[in-house]
């Protein structure tokens, strides 16, 4: 189990350790936010099916290919995607198609930690009671916009988002720095129990609110999520919210998940300990995720108030309607506090796994030390949160989530599935999924990540292109007086594209690595052994 | 609530629910690679159940 700084011969500590990381990898923002809402709008119970139907073909297929995608990488002490595919496919592209493994976790980093400290700050906010005086869904939409908006210091004054985001920030970087044992899995060892704690007292209290006069209660908002609309299953759009939903819930496609994964041995388990970090990610999501902002919000604002706050999209449910429920409820400061801090929880426990796969290349491919990468990387994201910030309004972050943290993530799955199932042969992943499994896949498995799962990313994939990437790309429905900082949201990415295609050709030709002949394989060395070679990893020849 | 949102709430809820309780069984009662602990194995790795049945199958022998 060692976090020595200069080894990277970095281990989890313990199995569940393992598990609450990924899962707490998993469990974000949307479990709790985008669950409900797309529920609601999208048949209620009868989005169950296809939700469902895409769990079983899309989710966990994925959840084991990337799992067994970063255990593979890992044999060759390989923790981040350029390195995980060129072990799997000795060619020399493979490598390359990797960059995108790294420039998303990196992009979505930088935006989610602003969105993160809004989390801490209505914490703090809830806490003091800041925000009592704003008791209608306008005061409360200006609270949350002169927070987010500089210049508008109409409530809040301007240093007070720039501080928020320093201190989230700070903690991001001090666990990552602080390495997978040491820092990962101890967040994840007490965030994660924190988080569900918070919810199952949030949902407690919110099913004892006491229905209205018109008898309409939290219990009417589980009808409202769960009552089937069975003509909706005829409608594609809801069969895509479904698989979409399930994609972003278990951050697939996004390279966190392999490098979490790079961290284990052959001798350890990867499917059963994949299947439960879904199964803990689905809870969260359905029976908690589920049972508090739609369910408060059509106790409070009755069903055709919560229809409009669904509508509304994630964060109006969060920062906005949320706060007006708490202010109404006993002991709602408290409760305020638990509702953001569980985001934050959620946040964070995501955030850190974004940043691991470039603190894995850098070390692993030219020896830096991890708290000195961490800290770089701390800077990076600094400058470009400061841009979020300060160009928030303009659009520049809606932008990067897009691309980074909607559409490339369906891109970077597709690639990864077709690598590892199509590539690397079936059965060879077959092989290399159940090295150390204390549980088999059922056979039929096999056939749908080969075939089936790859075929619904596809249909994904195109879906999303002509519905919003071809729009949004052509600069369809954008606000006049935008169009430069949309501009330089994209320019600032194909950049991060460039260096790092840069530091990959640097990394292959400083370490010698062949691409025809892939990766020695790196056999364990006991905790705390400092490695022979500082580069860590050679190659034949 | 109405029939089928209690329906559709159950099957749910018993789904991930059910899910996650058999997953953590398993691993809980599965001692080839669980530390209880938490603070690490204690020893190296053994061979799963898989792994033993294979190299039984090859002719090794199993520990």
């Amino acid at each position: 189990m060692s976090t020595s700084g200069t080894n990277p011969n970095e281990a989890w500590g313990s199995r569940i350790g393992l598990i609450l990381a990924m899962a707490g990898n998993a469990v974000g923002l949307g479990n709790f936010l985008r669950f409900p809402s797309q529920a609601a709008a999208n048949g209620g119970g009868s989005f169950m099916i296809p939700y469902f139907i895409a769990f079983l073909l899309l989710g966990i297929p994925l959840m084991w290919i990337e799992w067994g995608i970063g255990r593979n990488g890992g044999r060759f002490r390989k923790g981040h995607v350029p390195g995980m595919f060129a072990a799997i496919w000795h060619h020399p592209a493979a490598k390359y198609l990797g960059v995108i493994g790294m420039v998303i976790p990196l992009v979505v980093l930088i935006y989610y930690t602003v969105i993160e400290s809004w989390t801490l700050a209505f914490t703090w906010f809830s806490v003091t009671g800041d925000y009592w005086s704003a008791n209608t869904p306008e005061s409360m939409q200006a609270y949350l916009a002169s927070y987010q908006a500089i210049g508008d210091s109409s409530v809040h004054a301007v240093w007070k988002p720039f501080l928020f985001f320093f201190t989230t920030l700070a903690i991001n970087i001090w666990v990552l720095s602080k390495g997978i044992s040491g820092g990962i899995e101890k967040l994840a060892k007490i965030g994660m129990p924190i988080l569900f704690i918070f919810a199952i007292i949030l949902a407690i209290s919110v099913f004892m609110i006491p229905p209205g006069e018109n008898g309409i209660g939290a219990v009417q908002g589980l009808e409202f999520i769960y009552k089937p609309n069975f003509s909706e299953l005829k409608n594609a759009k809801v069969w895509l919210a479904a698989a979409g939903q399930i994609f972003f819930t278990l951050s697939v496609g996004m390279g966190t998940l392999q490098c979490y994964a790079s961290y284990l041995s052959t001798s350890d388990d990867i499917v059963l300990s994949g299947l439960a970090t879904a199964a803990t990610n689905e809870t969260a999501e359905v029976v908690l995720g589920g049972s508090i902002a739609i369910p408060a919000a059509v106790a409070f604002f009755g069903v055709s108030g919560a229809m409009a706050v669904a509508q509304s999209g994630s964060f109006d449910i969060a920062f906005v309607t949320m706060p007006l429920i708490f202010q109404q409820m006993p002991g709602g400061q408290l409760l305020g506090a638990m509702w953001f801090g569980l985001l934050f929880f959620a946040g964070i426990t995501s955030s850190v796994a974004m940043a691991t796969p470039v603190v894995a290349f850098f070390r692993e491919e030219f020896g830096y030390r991890r708290e000195t990468v961490a800290w770089i990387i701390g800077g990076v994201a600094l400058v470009f949160g400061l841009l979020t910030i300060l160009w928030l309004q303009y659009g520049f972050l809606d932008e990067w989530d897009f691309w980074a943290g909607t559409f490339g993530l369906a891109v970077f799955a597709f690639i990864e599935v077709v690598l590892f199932m199509w590539v690397f042969k079936p059965e060879e992943a077959w092989k290399s999924l159940h090295q150390g499994a204390d549980l088999r896949i059922p056979g039929g498995y096999k056939f749908v990540m080969t075939y089936v799962t790859p075929l619904y990313l596809g249909v994904i994939l195109v879906a999303w292109a002509w519905q919003q990437a071809f729009p949004i790309l052509t600069l369809q429905n954008v606000k006049p007086g935008t169009e430069f900082y949309i501009h330089a949201s994209r320019l600032i990415i194909v950049a991060f594209i460039v260096f790092f295609l840069v530091m990959i050709r640097m990394a292959w030709k400083r370490n010698g690595y062949r691409d025809s002949e892939g990766f020695v394989e790196v056999t364990n060395t006991p905790a705390g052994t400092p490695p022979a070679d500082p580069r860590h990893t050679e190659v034949a020849g | 609530m109405s029939t089928g949102a209690i329906i559709f709430m159950a099957i749910s809820w018993t789904f991930v629910l059910g899910l996650m309780a058999w997953s953590y069984r398993k691993i809980m009662r599965s001692k080839d690679h669980f530390d209880p602990d938490g603070t690490g194995p204690q020893k190296p790795p053994i061979r799963s159940k898989l792994e033993k049945k294979a190299a039984r199958a090859r002719g090794e022998p199993v520990r």
